[in-house]
């Protein structure tokens, strides 16, 4: 869409605009006092003293840390005792891994709320986030309207109706246990990628043209990626360092290996279709050859970044649990494999999809735009 | 041969008959980033400090991402400059979000994983989530800002006497092409690793209020909102660099614009 007409949409929406600010700003209010709509006990904390001495804690691996105890005094803010005094107390680190340091403000989840005499205590289960959860998305609508106007719409959409069929999928595989999750998320990532590039390219011949080279190189890179771990016998993959799992580890990890290259394989193709497109129109009697190597060029100097962009972000999750396996004396070597192996056995497969593409997608669009009519 | 090795040779072949020499270079610069982040973990585990061995991989994550990337001096030193700015910026960003939504170390999901482990480890959790989360986010700034600028260097050399609003208004055009796929890029990046996760909530029937207010859910979810915030303001960023930069060019023989 040209600039003209994003100006224009800019004038048109203001307040559409300002009703989306007031709309934030309702929205966070909300969460900050939806006390009542949760189940859970919840407790403004009002006064915070320290109570003894830091104590020092050491372990055989020669980690040093601190531990303070907190005398907290908070009111109740939901439930039959709302509006008294509830006394608490509280024990952080220096580190604090699992436990924090709580300030005069916070909103905490309490359990097993009781009465002694006058008076009552409980324990202090969590810290109440969803206030920041909720500003953080608004700002990111609001900055994505006001920057990108209606191209900003369209990808909000997107990724709204994609995590919609991501918890839809989940669903449906817990129905089935578990059984069938490549073929669910196998269907799932061809799904995605037609609504996501519906909603980003609008039905058009090149959506079509994207949509095809995506979902060949996602699962071209797949299958390679397959006959290497059937050659190797998947040395070196620890399946048992994954996270979080509940079902069979494998096609778990197989599926979210898809999904995570499935976006930069989409990004890729849409840029390499797009300017394949661009020539096209410029030279209409241009060869399948020329587009080929156009295509080519095109994708060779976006593959890089992207690998890059998803490397990071599959890494850096593995960045603290790899920081506890050193200081817990582990070597080099057996932290790497127990927490960094399988992030990196993921960047490689999305890294494969993603260099397949280039060739893929080329081809493809030199095949359907390259013939003499 | 580890499954690991023959992936990575995989890899690199494919992106040498691709890519050719490019290709090779892009291939050294994942392996580049990998060892820097390496790197960065066990200086932070020698203690010292996480702020500052940030900031210092950041810089060098970025200049590795985007130098090794494209050879075009004005591309790569404009994209170089906006990244760092923009970075700056997240850095204040993320350790004020960071504090605020106390999501640092380790959930109560996480305690099958820990068991045996000392988790007490002297080093603040809280600073090394601001670790996390920028590197995370840093890869996402870097091909946006490269993408921005590429192609306003193709503006500028199609049209050399554009006006600085005028090519502003290019970058944020050519913004609007990049955003829908790049969102969909990091979407998928984050939900492909949330997948087990999400199983789990759903599984264990977690309501609503339990998973927006679950400390892992809630750092994920900031680790992908913080980096769109990071690719919106990388656009005009990158645009508005490019207008300082235009003139004093990197290369002599660069001079005739």
């Amino acid at each position: 869409m040209s600039k003209l007409t994003n100006a224009a949409w800019l004038r048109n929406k203001r307040w559409l605009l300002v009703g989306l600010f007031l709309l934030g700003l309702v929205c966070v209010a909300f969460t900050m006092n939806n006390q009542r709509f949760y189940r859970r006990p919840i407790a403004r904390v009002v006064k915070v003293t320290a109570v003894g001495h830091p104590r020092r804690t050491s372990d055989q691996f020669k980690n040093v840390d601190h531990q303070y105890d907190q005398r907290i005094v908070a009111v109740m803010e939901n439930g039959a005792h709302r509006g008294q005094r509830v006394l608490l107390s509280n024990t952080y680190s220096d580190s604090r891994p699992m436990d924090q340091r709580y300030r005069v403000g916070n909103q905490v989840f309490l359990s097993q709320v009781r009465r002694h005499g006058r008076q009552l205590s409980a324990n202090i289960t969590g810290y109440k986030r969803d206030t920041v959860l909720v500003t953080l998305a608004w700002l990111v609508v609001f900055l994505l309207l006001v920057t990108m106007g209606k191209a900003g719409a369209w990808a909000l959409t997107s990724v709204l109706v994609n995590a919609l069929l991501f918890v839809l999928a989940v669903e449906l595989d817990l129905r089935n246990n578990g059984e069938h999750i490549m073929g669910i998320f196998s269907i799932l990532t061809i799904i995605f990628a037609f609504v996501s590039l519906l909603l980003v390219l609008g039905p058009s011949k090149k959506m079509l043209a994207t949509f095809s080279a995506t979902v060949i190189g996602t699962f071209a890179a797949l299958g390679v990626s397959l006959l290497v771990f059937s050659w190797t016998h998947q040395r070196g993959i620890y399946y048992e360092s994954m996270q979080y799992v509940t079902q069979v580890p494998r096609p778990l990890f197989l599926a979210e290996t898809l999904l995570g290259s499935l976006g930069a394989v989409m990004d890729e193709s849409s840029d390499i279709i797009a300017t394949l497109f661009e020539l096209k129109q410029l030279e209409p009697a241009v060869s399948p050859r020329r587009l080929f190597m156009s295509g080519r060029n095109v994708g060779k100097s976006i593959m890089g970044p992207l690998i890059n962009v998803l490397f990071l972000i599959f890494m850096a999750d593995t960045f603290t649990s790899s920081l506890l396996y050193i200081k817990n004396g582990n070597s080099w070597g057996y932290t790497f494999a127990m927490n960094m192996s399988l992030g990196t056995v993921q960047s490689l497969v999305s890294g494969i999809g993603i260099v397949l593409a280039v060739p893929l997608v080329s081809a493809f669009g030199a095949l359907l735009l390259g013939r003499r009519s | 041969m580890t499954t690991i090795t023959a992936l990575g040779l995989v890899l690199m072949v494919l992106m040498i008959l691709v890519g050719g020499r490019q290709g090779w270079s892009a291939f050294l610069s994942l392996l580049l980033n990998f060892g820097f982040l390496y790197f960065a973990m066990v200086l932070i585990a020698f203690h010292v400090p996480p702020l500052f061995v940030t900031v210092v991989t950041g810089i060098t994550i970025l200049a590795i991402t985007i130098f090794m990337g494209e050879d075009d001096l004005r591309t790569t030193v404009t994209a170089f400059y906006a990244s760092l700015i923009v970075m700056a910026l997240l850095v204040v960003f993320i350790i004020l979000v960071e504090h605020w939504a106390m999501v640092q170390g380790f959930g109560t999901e996480d305690s099958d994983d820990l068991e045996g482990m000392s988790i007490l480890i002297g080093i603040s959790y809280l600073k090394v989530a601001v670790t996390v989360t920028v590197l995370s986010t840093l890869g996402a700034i870097a091909e946006a800002a490269m993408a921005i600028s590429s192609g306003l260097t193709e503006v500028l050399e199609n049209h050399p006497d554009i006006s600085n609003p005028r090519l502003i208004k290019s970058g944020m055009a050519i913004g609007r092409q990049i955003i829908g796929t790049t969102f969909n890029t990091l979407f998928f990046g984050a939900f492909g690793g949330f997948l087990a996760l999400f199983i789990w909530f759903a599984g264990l029937h977690y309501s609503l209020g339990t998973i927006m207010n679950n400390k892992i859910f809630v750092a994920e979810m900031l680790e992908i909102l913080i980096s769109f915030i990071g690719v919106l303001i990388t656009v005009p960023m990158t645009a508005w660099v490019m207008t300082r930069r235009r003139n004093h060019l990197a290369d002599g023989h660069d001079q005739h614009e």
